[in-house]
């Protein structure tokens, strides 16, 4: 047991390595911060005074060595705009995105797991068929689509609801929809399958044969089961999320969050922003994946056995 | 009884103070403010309610008219000295008074610079200002190398706007001295003498503007601005029909109609002090024959990229020239003309066997930039050019692959040499990324143009260059883009015709809010 945790650790500290590697290659391959941040052009003398300025004159390898020594000093560069440490800026933009996330999921699990179960109870009545007809629409339709819709009728014809930014309750409610759509959608049909896989359990017709009602069977041994299948998946759901998925929902409703940053760091090539940015994400999908794991084998002594 | 009176009052006050907030819906906010190193077209829109140079113009007009700022009055006292007496009285935002010491960091933190960022902005401009000198508490001298014909142009620049050198000093490390980190640290705690405070400055997010009390000229007409970023257009359209924003910038001439549609909203605009440009690699392979790069200027009816993409607002213009630059302005000059017939003779007679010319263009970074580089590439067929467009995020101006790009050639200041001379100096941006060049003789014109004092001298070496220039073209300016601002009809502001571009201008006199 703890020396299957202590490998996928170490499995992690691996594949975190490999990313923060592959990203400071990456994005200096991708262009230079000079073009961007002085994009009018230099003459030959400025640009190799501005490529000292930002500290890019040293050789790739020297440059890569001392990124590797500041990560483990806890130091992760300054900003090469700001000039300010990244780690302040991302600490900035990094709770409202994560506030969003956290009412995206509490809005998810309140809606789709309900509905998962109906359609998987009702699964040849026509109720169990709208349920999968909506879910299959949502995943469907992209969540700037829902956004915009959302803009279009709440904000600019009613005028109900705020558009720009988290200044209060009321601005959540359309971001918070647009991100969970596809979310919705995607865990209502793993919450059926997972339904319909332990319905058919022998534990269930036990269940049953104890003479217990109905909605306890269901609730405490149907969804308790599918529970550990749905909650994995809604993790690595919303990781995913975290990484990518909000960046347009963020842009939309002007939402002061990590993936704006991300994008305009990426755009102004400002390195060690976009580093330390998408290093915070991947740490973020790499954890919860590695307590993903771990929790299984908690949760379920085979795997335990299986994996030594 | 008293309290509920009591309480009522003190709404009725705070939604009197609240009359005189706003709210302005930016597409971009700076990541840095320090009216020093900046020179972006996102930067110039906040600088001025907070800073002050020596000498302003009055920016309600259009040609140039200098009125004391922070200097009362300023003479030379000899040919390459300016003495300047100072406005006596001025605070700084954060309590300090003016002097003349305060002046004389500012400037010489451009005029002598070692902070990169501020070596690269004032070279291109600023070469001629050896330093600044204190003569007593109230005076101060500007010394340059040579005899400088654009005195006032040139100390009203935003670069040298005056901050105040103990409170920078002290900002990191030894507090008697003038490092890096000091002006680092500035541009996120900016602090000036203008008529608003900068009271809170989120990097690429917000700046907020509070009335300077203490302002030594007329008093700020808001108690407070807000300016937030809302990247979307849809989204800063929306937020000033919801009330979110009171004003809200860079809405392009295919959306004017919506806003003015509602009976709430207006729209302001001026065609800003700014052209798109094509520029055009001379040194490429492909385009070193100068037919070629003449042919796809010519080919460009630049008109009909007016009307089809700015309704007909934008200004095309004959050569490298705006109204704002007073007497140098010279609309008569006919240096790039759109000449269909002509363009294929000089194709027919160049070096060109149907290469390929590739056009890159920004996804979104200028408006109309992309559906301007499809025009131009139909443009380009109708005369036999084969051009492609090709959309990238990538600067490509410094490539020696480049053939052609948009790019643009901002105003910095009003002065020929505020925009055409920055952008094609000798060893300037264009030649030192390699698509431009320049010989002796360019260079001597370019030097006539530069510093000689009968205005007559320069605007004759301006017509030589722009004569080489339409020899050899490097560069077509296209048009004036034609900006615009929505806001609520309570709401008088629009942009100063005297501004370089984008300055969100809150000063007195500048903006006023309905009483309703």
């Amino acid at each position: 047991m703890t020396l299957y945790i202590l490998r996928t650790l170490l499995k992690m500290v691996l594949t975190l390595f490999a990313i923060i590697t592959l990203v400071f290659f990456a994005t200096r391959m991708s262009g230079s911060p000079l073009d961007t941040a002085l994009g009018d052009g230099l003459s030959a003398e400025d640009r190799a005074l501005m490529i000292e300025y930002f500290g890019l004159d040293r050789s790739i390898w020297h440059q890569y060595l001392a990124y590797l020594r500041g990560i483990l000093e806890g130091n992760f560069g300054l900003s090469f705009i700001e000039r300010r440490p990244v780690a302040d800026i991302v600490a900035e933009r990094i709770w409202p995105t994560l506030q969003l996330l956290g009412s995206a999921l509490a809005l998810t699990l309140v809606v789709s797991v309900p509905l998962g179960v109906v359609a998987a109870l009702w699964r040849d009545s026509w109720i169990g068929s709208a349920v999968m007809g909506l879910a299959f629409i949502g995943y469907a339709v992209p969540n700037f689509v829902i956004a915009t819709f959302m803009v279009l009728i709440f904000a600019f014809w009613l005028n109900w609801l705020p558009v720009v930014g988290n200044g209060s309750p009321w601005h959540f409610i359309m971001p918070t929809i647009a991100m969970s759509g596809v979310l919705i959608a995607a865990l209502t049909r793993f919450t059926r399958n997972a339904m319909l896989d332990v319905l058919g359990q022998d534990f269930m017709r036990t269940a049953r044969a104890k003479g217990l009602p109905e909605t306890i069977v269901i609730l405490k041994h149907g969804l308790r089961n599918a529970g550990v299948t749905v909650l994995s998946v809604l993790g690595l759901q919303i990781a995913g999320m975290a990484a990518a998925g909000n960046v347009v929902v963020e842009a939309i409703f002007s939402w002061p969050g990590i993936g704006e940053l991300l994008v305009s760091a990426a755009i102004m090539r400002d390195y060690p922003v976009l580093q330390f940015g998408v290093i915070s994400v991947a740490f973020a999908v790499v954890v919860i994946n590695a307590l993903t794991d771990i929790a299984y084998v908690v949760a379920d002594p085979r795997i335990r056995m299986a994996k030594g | 009884m008293k309290t509920l009176l009591m309480t009522t009052a003190a709404a009725l006050l705070a939604s009197s103070a609240l009359a005189q907030s706003i709210t302005v819906g930016a597409a971009n906010i700076s990541d840095y403010l320090d009216p020093g190193r900046d020179h972006s077209n996102v930067g110039s829109q906040f600088y001025y309610n907070s800073f002050d140079t020596l000498i302003d113009r009055d920016h309600s007009k259009l040609e140039p008219e200098w009125v004391p700022a922070l200097a009362t009055e300023w003479r030379l006292v000899d040919d390459t000295t300016m003495e300047l007496k100072l406005r006596e009285g001025v605070k700084f935002h954060n309590g300090e008074d003016m002097t003349a010491d305060d002046v004389v960091f500012s400037l010489n933190r451009m005029y002598q610079a070692t902070f990169a960022p501020y070596v690269v902005r004032s070279k291109d401009r600023l070469a001629n200002f050896a330093e600044a000198v204190k003569i007593d508490d109230h005076t101060v001298q500007i010394k340059v190398e040579r005899p400088e014909p654009l005195w006032e142009t040139l100390v009203s620049l935003q670069q040298v706007m005056i901050i105040p050198e103990d409170y920078t000093k002290a900002l990191s490390g030894d507090p008697d001295v003038a490092e890096d980190g000091d002006f680092e640290a500035f541009s996120l705690k900016p602090v000036g003498t203008g008529p608003y405070a900068i009271s809170e400055f989120v990097p690429g997010q917000k700046v907020v503007y509070s009335r300077f009390d203490e302002f030594w000229g007329d008093r700020a007409p808001l108690e407070q601005a807000t300016v937030i970023r809302i990247p979307e257009t849809a989204s800063r359209i929306t937020a000033l029909k919801t009330g979110e924003a009171d004003i809200v910038t860079n809405i392009a001439p295919d959306q004017l109609d919506l806003i003015n549609a509602d009976p709430n909203l207006k729209t302001e605009g001026s065609a800003t002090a700014l052209f798109h440009v094509m520029i055009m690699n001379v040194n490429h392979p492909d385009l070193v024959d100068p037919r070629i790069r003449q042919a796809m200027s010519m080919a460009i009816d630049r008109d009909l990229l007016n009307e089809a993409l700015w309704l007909g607002k934008a200004i095309v213009p004959s050569t490298h020239t705006m109204a704002e630059m007073g007497e140098l302005h010279m609309p008569e000059l006919n240096t790039f003309e759109y000449n269909p017939e002509k363009a294929r003779e000089l194709l027919a007679e160049s070096s060109y066997d149907g290469e390929e010319i590739v056009f890159d263009a920004y996804p979104v970074y200028y408006t109309n930039g992309v559906l301007a580089a499809q025009a131009i590439t139909e443009m380009w067929a109708e005369v036999g050019i084969k051009g492609r467009v090709n959309v990238t995020e990538q600067w490509t101006g410094a490539s020696p692959d480049l053939m052609a790009r948009s790019w643009s050639n901002p105003m910095y200041f009003a002065d020929p040499f505020g925009s055409f001379g920055v952008m094609w100096a000798p060893n300037g941006p264009s030649e030192g990324s390699g698509r431009f060049n320049t010989d002796a003789e360019y260079a001597a014109i370019w030097e006539r143009f530069r510093f000689s004092e009968d205005v007559e001298a320069r605007k004759a070496a301006y017509v030589e260059l722009m004569d080489r220039i339409k020899q050899d073209p490097p560069v077509l300016p296209l048009y004036r883009p034609f900006e615009s601002w929505g806001m609520h009809k309570g709401i008088d502001w629009a942009p100063q015709p005297g501004h370089i571009p984008y300055v969100l201008d809150f000063r007195a006199g500048a903006i006023a809010l309905a009483d309703s």
